[in-house]
């Protein structure tokens, strides 16, 4: 026999499903506009009755007794989730570059302002009118002061590129791994500790869930970072999931633990050899000290390429991006071999201490030590302007042949080696001066125009995976709308329910069994 | 695929981003006046632009070089002008002073008038500009032309113009030369190719002549300064001997051609120069037309652009305005 106040329990579970939908709903208008909020969804759950608990069984029709809320759960993909993170690991990555080559190209560049090509053509037209009047002291002083000028603008770029070097280190080192990586390994680790208690004690803490999964996107954009969830069984009937992230290496899979449930592993930098190494500062697991390698990706990539790489001039395991370090290596060959041309000509019969550029240091010459050198400096005619030897005749002979010399080796091909000193060594160009340096900026605007073009590419494609993710998991109000209606509809059915419940009571108490009164 | 607020809103953002970003590199294009004001934007043409600007470069230099050359040029001109009408003067009196019937009183005249041309000559010989010999070859701060110490005879360089063994062919290539556009070329030893550059001065010697000829037993110099020296001796002196100096009068005229010579080589010079100073001219026009062409934005077809993202950036903006605002809770009561 069915209790008579068995509906009534019915009807206030109805009533409170309903309560909880609006309430739910409200929750979710309320966070529209969140960063990072999940829309919440009521899981009902009809129950039943169950034969067994019965002390007698019950012939005939069974009927369920109501609804109960059995949770309240986020709708998310964590596939998607996976998807997003690793594009946003490739499109932080083209976006540090191309800023930092921005930045090469802000020095290199000479479209708009003039820069070294202009410097060496006013150099080499200001040797053109010297060999109009060689023997002229004016003219000479006009024509080390163009040189000069040349050997000025190359101190400037060499110290411009290291700038912006240091600017990345310290991008690096300060915004990235300090502000960035480790406080948000460390925000990580808390959270997973703060989830494991509400989880073990019955709670689903999807605020906690939401933040969580911010702070990993977050932490996505550094590095390429994987993340996998391990279930721990607490009791029986209760398992919880741990939540570990980490770096893995591409060739040989070994993982580096870089959060595992309540620790974590924070990075810092170290210089070795002239290159930027990461390190990891080890709570646990047993990972290799240099991880440099295993980052392959995301912003932390972006800088060790800008801050490394050496394009051609690589060696060895080097890091072969065309970075700070290639132009200016570049920068140095050209100022090496540019001297050893002008010094060679400059010594026609091999008398030598006929230099006309050194370094500043004794050192072999490189584009930031590169100056004219002191012989030049107190005499300016210490240019040697014609092969011919005064004689007593002719003590200041007038021919412009040296000068003609210069001029034409400038304007020609000539091989830019590793080791301008040396005739053995490898070419790394052959062209005219010209060449070379319009070919070297060249190089940078096609670095540059490639990396915009991955950047927008790759940001394209993350913002479709995120416009999915929102697909899924955010909130729409038309949709909040029409649920409010939905559930206030639902609300009002079943207190109407149990208006019709009572008057049967009702019925019952003070109807039944009065006959004829 | 369900549409939320957060998509509609992160999308408008984006498109409104494109759009201004579009609009910001119109204006610069406009205000620039350049279609690229980084090479990034266009490769190619930025390199095209580089090399283009070295051709200018050079052909400024070049230009530099050939007015210079002019210069020199019309200065040596006049004064190889000025040794010519010299010669002609010079053998006027030397007509009359042979002249059978002229006294030794009015030779002597006649001699000393002709010493005072010789004079003349060797100053506008030595003439220079700006501290720079004319007729030196690249000896241009000593003067080339003095007299030998011992016999007063006349040298060029530091060499006797009489002496046989003088290296005349060396002397007489030996000349100032600047690069004219003519794709100079040094060998490994560090000669120059003469063909490759353009040579602007006159040696002295070309125009005086050297060497010596055998007249009656002696060793008459065959340039033209102590040629009319030696006239004026002869006509000067107690022996006067009508046969010599007739026959140095007609060892004269043969000589003094050389001077026109030396004006046609000048003028030959000049009207090269002047059909390079064309050609350059021409180059530059066409250098700078097709600088134009790849550096220039055409500032009509900007603004064009520039206006209608104008026009799409309003649209955008009035369109955006009607989708994020309403919802269903405006509709419900």
């Amino acid at each position: 026999m069915r209790p008579t106040f068995l509906a009534f329990q019915t009807a206030s579970r109805a009533l409170a499903a309903s309560k909880a939908h609006i309430d739910i709903t409200g929750n979710n208008i309320a966070n529209v506009n969140t960063e990072g909020f999940t829309r919440q969804r009521v899981d009902l759950s009809s129950i039943s009755s169950s034969s067994y608990t019965q002390r007698y069984a019950v012939p005939g029709a069974t009927m369920g007794y109501g609804v109960e809320v059995s949770g309240i759960t986020q709708t998310r993909d964590p596939f998607l989730d996976s998807r997003f993170r690793t594009q946003n690991a490739e499109a932080a990555q083209y976006d540090t570059i191309l800023k930092g080559l921005n930045d090469l190209e802000g020095i290199f560049d000479e479209i708009e302002n003039a820069g070294l090509q202009s410097e060496m053509s006013n150099f080499i037209n200001q040797l053109q009118i010297l060999s109009q009047s060689p023997t002229s002291a004016d003219f000479a002083l006009v024509a080390r002061t163009a040189a000069q000028k040349v050997t000025q603008i190359l101190n400037i770029y060499s110290h411009q590129t290291e700038q912006v070097r240091e600017q990345q280190i310290f991008d690096l080192e300060n915004v990235v791994i300090d502000n960035d990586f480790n406080t948000t390994v460390k925000g990580i680790a808390s959270l997973n500790q703060q989830i494991r208690e509400e989880v073990t004690h019955g709670n689903v803490p999807n605020e906690l869930y939401d933040k969580r999964n911010l702070l990993i996107d977050k932490l996505s954009a550094l590095a390429p970072i994987r993340v996998t969830t391990q279930p721990e069984k607490i009791s029986e009937g209760l398992t919880i999931e741990n939540l570990n992230i980490s770096l893995v290496d591409p060739t040989s899979g070994t993982t580096i633990g870089l959060v595992q449930n309540g620790l974590y592993n924070t990075l810092t930098t170290a210089e070795k050899d002239g290159e930027l190494r990461i390190q990891i500062n080890q709570s646990f697991g047993d990972a290799p000290k240099d991880i440099t390698a295993y980052i392959t990706s995301g912003t932390i990539k972006g800088h060790l390429d800008l801050i490394n790489g050496r394009g051609a001039y690589a060696t060895g395991a080097q890091n072969t991006f065309r970075g700070t370090l290639y132009y200016k290596s570049a920068m140095d060959t050209f100022a090496g071999n540019f001297a050893q041309l002008m010094n060679t000509i400059n010594d026609p019969h091999s008398a030598g201490n006929l230099e006309l550029f050194e370094s500043n240091d004794g050192s072999p010459i490189t584009s930031g030590n590169i100056r004219i050198s002191q012989a030049w400096m107190d005499d300016p005619n210490h240019i040697t302007t014609t092969d011919v030897i005064p004689t007593p005749e002719n003590p200041t002979p007038g021919g412009a042949d040296n000068i003609l010399q210069m001029i034409a080796a400038l304007n020609g091909k000539m091989d830019f080696r590793m080791d301008p000193k040396n005739p053995l060594s490898p070419v790394l160009f052959s062209g005219t001066t010209g060449e070379y340096l319009s070919g070297l900026s060249g190089e940078l605007a096609l670095d540059v125009e490639l990396n915009t073009n991955f950047s927008d590419t790759a940001n394209n494609v993350l913002y479709t995976l995120s416009t999915s993710r929102d697909a899924i998991s955010g909130v729409s109000l038309d949709e909040e709308g029409i649920n409010l209606m939905a559930y206030q509809k639902s609300y009002n059915a079943a207190a109407r329910y149990f208006t019709v419940l009572d008057e049967a009571v009702d019925k019952i108490i003070n109807g039944m069994g009065i006959v004829g009164r | 695929m369900r549409i939320t607020n957060r998509m509609i809103t992160s999308k408008y953002v984006r498109s409104l981003n494109q759009i201004s970003s579009d609009l910001n590199r119109l204006n610069n294009k406009v205000t620039s006046g350049r279609a690229f004001t980084k090479a990034s934007e266009n490769t190619s043409a930025a390199i095209r632009a580089y090399q283009l600007r070295r051709d200018m470069s050079k052909s400024e230099g070049f230009m530099a070089n050939i007015q210079h050359a002019e210069t020199t040029l019309r200065n040596s001109e006049s004064s190889i002008m000025h040794i010519q009408e010299l010669v002609q003067n010079a053998q006027t009196k030397i007509i009359q002073g042979v002249n059978g019937t002229q006294s030794e009183g009015e030779r002597k005249i006649i001699a000393t008038e002709l010493r005072n041309i010789q004079d003349q000559m060797l100053q506008t010989l030595n003439g220079s500009s700006s501290d720079m010999y004319y007729f030196g070859g690249t000896n241009t701060t000593e003067k080339p032309f003095t007299l030998d110490s011992a016999t007063g005879k006349l040298m060029y360089n530091g060499n006797l113009l009489d002496d046989p063994a003088l290296d005349s062919a060396a002397l007489l290539a030996d000349s100032r030369f600047v690069d004219i556009g003519l794709n100079v070329r040094v060998d490994a030893s560090g000669v120059i190719d003469n063909t490759s550059v353009f040579k602007y001065s006159i040696p002295g010697l070309q125009i005086t002549g050297y060497g010596t000829e055998e007249i009656n037993g002696e060793d008459v110099s065959s340039n033209l300064y102590d040629l009319i020296g030696r006239m004026a001796t002869e006509l000067e002196s107690g022996t006067y001997d009508s046969d010599m100096a007739n026959k140095l009068l007609g060892k004269l005229q043969e000589t003094s051609p050389k001077v026109v010579h030396a004006l046609t080589d000048v003028g030959a010079k000049t009207s090269y120069l002047e059909f390079i100073t064309d050609r350059l001219e021409t180059k530059e026009f066409n250098d700078q037309e097709r600088q134009m062409e790849i550096e220039a934005a055409d500032p009509a077809e900007t603004i064009i652009y520039f206006k209608s993202q104008e026009a799409a950036y309003n649209a955008a903006l009035q369109m955006g305005t009607k989708i994020i605002q309403p919802s269903i809770f405006d509709y419900m009561n």
